[in-house]
């Protein structure tokens, strides 16, 4: 019967089983009453031929057994009987059975989730077409048009030196994520703009959903004016209007649409529209931007050229390039291809975007990985405790009649029981896991590679808890019915002499368990001591009750009226009660996307080792942005309303100070720009600020007056509002000077600090959550071996008792075994993260991967909770009662 | 006095009952081979049942509820096709183990 017409039947007879039954009994009746029918007329009378007929009709119910039997009822029957015995059996013992649920559920979760993101970032190809062809070239920059002079006479590489390369490229491409203002009379809107060459999309291989993409006349300078939607913004925005050909307002500027890319595209950046990047580019092209071109070049390699290959003729070409460049020029021009060969000239785009986070993604997976390992070896550890209990009941059962195949079956119930729980439990949890690791995921891949739950994983890893808690489940029912003579088992009170290899099995497990949860501690340890370092570092600035918002002015709005607009907005909230401090920068430290370092000469100054220039971030700012951000000022002054049109003036930083003028007081000292001659005095020093990333050392920092229109702005207020009246104050001031000037990022100072240290939070906060589980686990291993240890060697320790052994000495000799097995744990562990520790140097902050604090207390706190864990029991076992012991066998 | 079944043969029985009659209920199939068998053959109602709905299960038999004569409900069965080449079958079977134990039956001690 295993035809699936067959299987049909049974199912169509176990969902109607009530039907059929009564459908079976109203035949049978028929027939006992026809057959009764026939005797009375044989002659019986009617009473003898009733009692006859339902003589050889025998038991009835019998039939039915035996027909619902071959309607494969029995055994479905069977099974649900199983199943529910084993509910009330796990019901009855929570204190079993909700720490293996928790636990595989937890480590079902975690696995899904963090393999899914992994999964997600480095595993899944990226949505191109043929995508192994795409690589991304470092350094390759786009031609500046007023630049064009020198084009020959030695320069970097660019992209339409790239586009020549036809035979190993067939298509090249530049873009950069930046910003823009989409004017609406109703709500003016900043969109995320990808700025793209022409051949951007075709490179890439993706089409439009309607229209077109890009034409080489729109990518060249002065070209017609064209943008291409986001599937999202049209809808968002648009409300799915038909858009094709009509004209949008971007920074001031009419735009014609030409063409709506498909849902599932928003690359780079997610971005909300395309608008094309001429090449060579022109001053325009910068005003998405803070002041300079974020490009990143693309191109696909033709099928047959290898990787390598085409990486060494692209290096070839930058020598070729920078060939005719002499003196300083020739130099910096070194110093990149340096930096090319460096990071490879072409690598492949998915690694390029997926950058420093594969490596924390990696460790992440690998700590996962260990406590589901943990996890397994726990819940093996409990069943096998919980079995070697139960053999006596096994055996019990044996005796009483049921038969082995029904015994192995109901312990199976219970283990597949267990492990469905766990894994519908874990399926819960896991997309809840997923929204906290989706934080780590690189802001590059973010559109492109979107986090989904991986069924797969999730099958694989609930796969892997059904058959731990199979395998381990059934470990007694193997073991009690091999161990042949049921009766001998009951008699000796738990088969004392048989558990030998089972304690062997379950110590060893807690040795791997105390181990890899040693290994997690130290792991999250050195994290969190990272974590600790980075957050205590001096950042230059104080981020307390400090609120900003940023805004992007069109070059359409000539720089004299931008000033007026930022210092209108800043004069009207320093004069409002409740404000401390209010100014301007062009560049927000820490909000994420770089910012400009331009070139100085210092007149005098001993040139550098290759000639290498001496770079500051360029940065503008008003005289009040010290105060609102809380920058300290060290020596001399910060700009007066007065140095924006006076003679050219700077504020440095500490380490510009330190590294430009060793030793010497720079005050009133002067630099110019190369290749300007104009004179910039140096007229006071303030705290470096670190402004890229937390944990990057800032480089030396030079603020000049707002003395241009800064097209891109960040106001800054710190004041003793509440941070929500703060923020209000700021958009208020900002709505009442330039009503249609959109603004965004409205946020605390906090938050921007907050967003920028997210992945390392996350990864800190997953590992160090982890290692708490992990450390739980192994307390609860070291308590379930212990616990059993006594229940098994009750009736011993009553003897030793009777004999005069102390409660002490009892204690001794339950957690003698038990101090060595965590003690080897221990060692293995840290013999284990010392070994690794190369594996999350990268990760850590000022902390040396073998860290001695960190290996010093990680035991300790190992210890601790593995004494407690012992000690539970073993006090039960020194307060045993020998009287008690002797008469319960 | 009547004999069981022969074992084995009951599936037999009920095919080639139902082949002849086309439809019967269950009361009608166990007094068909009764007295088809010159009542040497009776069919245990015990065994009658569970038989009918492993054959029901298996395809050689449909089912239909109908009324008898004195108008009550009852279950008719009916010959499937597969029913039909099953009892084929085991007919060809059954004469050749007859046949054979005939042959040993034959050899009568000298």
């Amino acid at each position: 019967m295993t035809t699936a017409r067959g299987l049909l039947h049974r199912l169509l007879y176990f969902i109607r089983r009530d039907q059929y039954l009564s459908e079976l009994e109203e035949e049978m009746r028929l027939h006992a009453e026809l057959r009764a029918a026939a005797l009375h007329g044989a002659g019986m009378s009617a009473d003898e031929a009733r009692a006859e007929a339902r003589k050889r009709f025998g038991n009835a119910t019998v039939i039915a057994e035996t027909s619902r039997d071959t309607w494969g009822l029995g055994t479905l029957d069977q099974l649900l009987q199983d199943i529910r015995f084993a509910a009330r059996r796990l019901r009855a013992r929570p204190g079993f059975s909700v720490p293996i649920v928790a636990v595989l559920a937890l480590g079902i979760g975690a696995t899904t989730a963090v393999f899914s993101a992994v999964d997600a970032a480095m595993l899944r190809s990226l949505p191109f077409p043929r995508e192994h062809e795409l690589v991304a070239l470092p350094m390759v920059t786009v031609p500046f048009e007023p630049e064009l002079g020198e084009r020959s006479l030695g320069r970097q590489l660019d992209i339409s030196d790239v586009a020549e390369m036809t035979g190993v490229f067939s298509g090249s491409a530049s873009y950069a994520s930046g910003g823009l203002n989409l004017s609406d009379p109703d709500r003016p809107l900043r969109v995320k703009a990808g700025v793209v060459t022409a051949a951007f999309f075709t490179t890439l291989g993706v089409t439009p959903l309607r229209g077109r993409t890009f034409t080489a006349e729109e990518g060249k300078p002065r070209g017609p004016r064209a943008t291409i939607l986001s599937y999202g913004l049209w809808q968002r925005h648009f409300g799915g209007a038909p858009m094709l050909g009509k004209s949008i307002t971007l920074h001031g500027r009419p735009y014609t649409v030409v063409g709506i890319m498909r849902p599932e595209f928003g690359f780079p950046d997610e971005c909300d529209l395309w608008v094309a990047m001429p090449v060579p580019t022109t001053f325009s092209t910068f005003e998405p931007f803070r002041g300079y071109l974020p490009s990143h070049a693309i191109a696909r390699i033709r099928p047959g050229v290898s990787t390598e290959s085409a990486a060494a003729q692209v290096l070839a070409r930058w020598q070729q390039v920078a060939e005719p460049a002499r003196g300083q020029r020739r130099d910096d021009l070194n110093g990149d291809i340096r930096e090319v060969r460096r990071t490879g000239a072409a690598v492949p785009l998915h690694r390029e975007l997926l950058g420093d986070r594969r490596r924390a993604l990696l460790v992440l997976l690998g700590t996962t990985a260990l406590l589901m390992i943990i996890a397994c070896a726990n819940v093996a550890n409990l069943l096998l405790s919980d079995g070697a209990v139960r053999r006596r009941e096994i055996a019990l059962r044996e005796v009483l009649g049921a038969t082995r195949p029904r015994i192995v079956r109901q312990l199976l119930a219970e283990s597949v029981l267990l492990a469905v729980s766990s894994a519908g439990l874990g399926l819960v949890l896991a997309p809840v896991a997923l929204r906290v690791v989706r934080a780590m995921m690189p802001q590059s891949l973010a559109a492109i590679a979107p986090v989904q739950l991986d069924l797969r994983v999730l099958v694989f890893t609930a796969a892997l808890a059904i058959a731990t808690s199979i395998l381990f489940g059934l470990w007694p029912a193997i073991g009690a019915t091999r161990g042949g003579d049921a009766t001998m088992m009951i008699k000796s009170g738990g088969g004392h002499g048989s558990t030998t290899g089972l304690g062997k099995a379950r110590r060893g497990l807690v040795v791997v368990e105390v181990a890899l949860t040693a290994m997690l501690l130290i792991a999250a340890g050195l994290m969190l001591r990272s974590f600790q370092r980075l957050m205590a570092e001096k950042i230059g600035m104080n981020p307390n009750q400090v609120a900003t918002l940023e805004t992007s002015f069109p070059s359409s709005i000539p720089g004299a009226e931008q000033r007026r607009i930022i210092d209108g907005v800043v004069d009207r909230l320093s004069r409002q009660p409740g404000v401390i401090a209010a100014g301007a920068v062009n560049d927000l430290p820490l909000r994420g996307g770089g910012g400009i370092s331009v070139a100085i000469e210092i007149p005098g100054a001993p040139p550098l080792d290759h000639g290498e220039p001496r770079f500051a971030r360029f940065l503008f700012a008003s005289g009040g942005y010290f105060d609102a951000l809380g920058i300290a000022k060290l020596r001399g002054r910060t700009f007066s309303p007065r140095d924006a049109t006076g003679p050219p003036v700077a504020v440095i930083s500490a380490a510009m100070a330190e590294q430009f003028w060793p030793g010497m007081d720079p005050l009133g000292r002067y630099f110019t720009f190369r290749p300007d001659t104009t004179h910039i005095t140096v007229i006071g020093v303030v705290a470096d600020v670190r402004e890229s990333a937390l944990d990057t050392p800032p480089w030396p920092q030079m603020y000049r007056p707002i003395d241009v229109g800064p097209l891109n702005v960040a106001i800054v207020v710190r004041g003793t509002l509440p941070a929500r009246a703060l923020m209000a104050r700021l958009t208020d001031a900002m709505h009442d000077i330039a009503p249609s000037q959109p603004v965004y990022n409205v946020r605390m100072m906090e938050q921007v600090i907050g967003a920028s240290v997210l992945p390392r939070r996350t990864n800190t906060t997953l590992i160090a959550l982890f290692a708490g589980l992990a450390l739980i686990l192994s307390a609860l291993g070291v308590y379930a071996v212990v616990a059993y240890a006594v229940a098994s060697r009750a009736r011993e320790l009553g003897i030793r008792a009777a004999l005069g052994a102390t409660g002490a000495d009892l204690l001794a000799l339950v957690s003698r075994e038990m101090v060595a097995v965590v003690a080897l744990g221990i060692m293995a562990g840290l013999a284990g993260a010392w070994a690794f520790s190369r594996v999350l140097s990268s990760l850590l902050y000022d902390v040396d991967p073998r860290d001695p604090a960190t290996f010093i207390v990680v035991p300790l706190l190992l210890l601790l909770p593995a004494v407690v864990a012992t000690l539970i029991p073993a006090l039960r076992a020194a307060r045993v009662d020998p009287t008690q012991v002797m008469r319960a066998d | 006095m009547s004999d069981p079944i022969p074992p084995g043969t009951l599936d037999m029985l009920i095919l080639q009952t139902l082949a002849r009659l086309e439809e019967l209920h269950g009361f009608e199939i166990a007094d068909a081979i009764q007295r088809t068998s010159a009542g040497v053959l009776q069919v245990e109602e015990g065994s009658l049942y569970p038989a009918l709905q492993r054959m029901l299960m298996k395809g050689w038999l449909s089912a239909e509820w109908g009324k008898t004569r004195d108008n009550r409900r009852a279950r008719y069965y009916r010959l499937t096709a597969a029913g039909r080449k099953q009892l084929t079958r085991e007919r060809e079977s059954y004469q050749r183990v007859t046949f054979a134990i005939a042959r040993i039956l034959q050899l009568a001690p000298e």
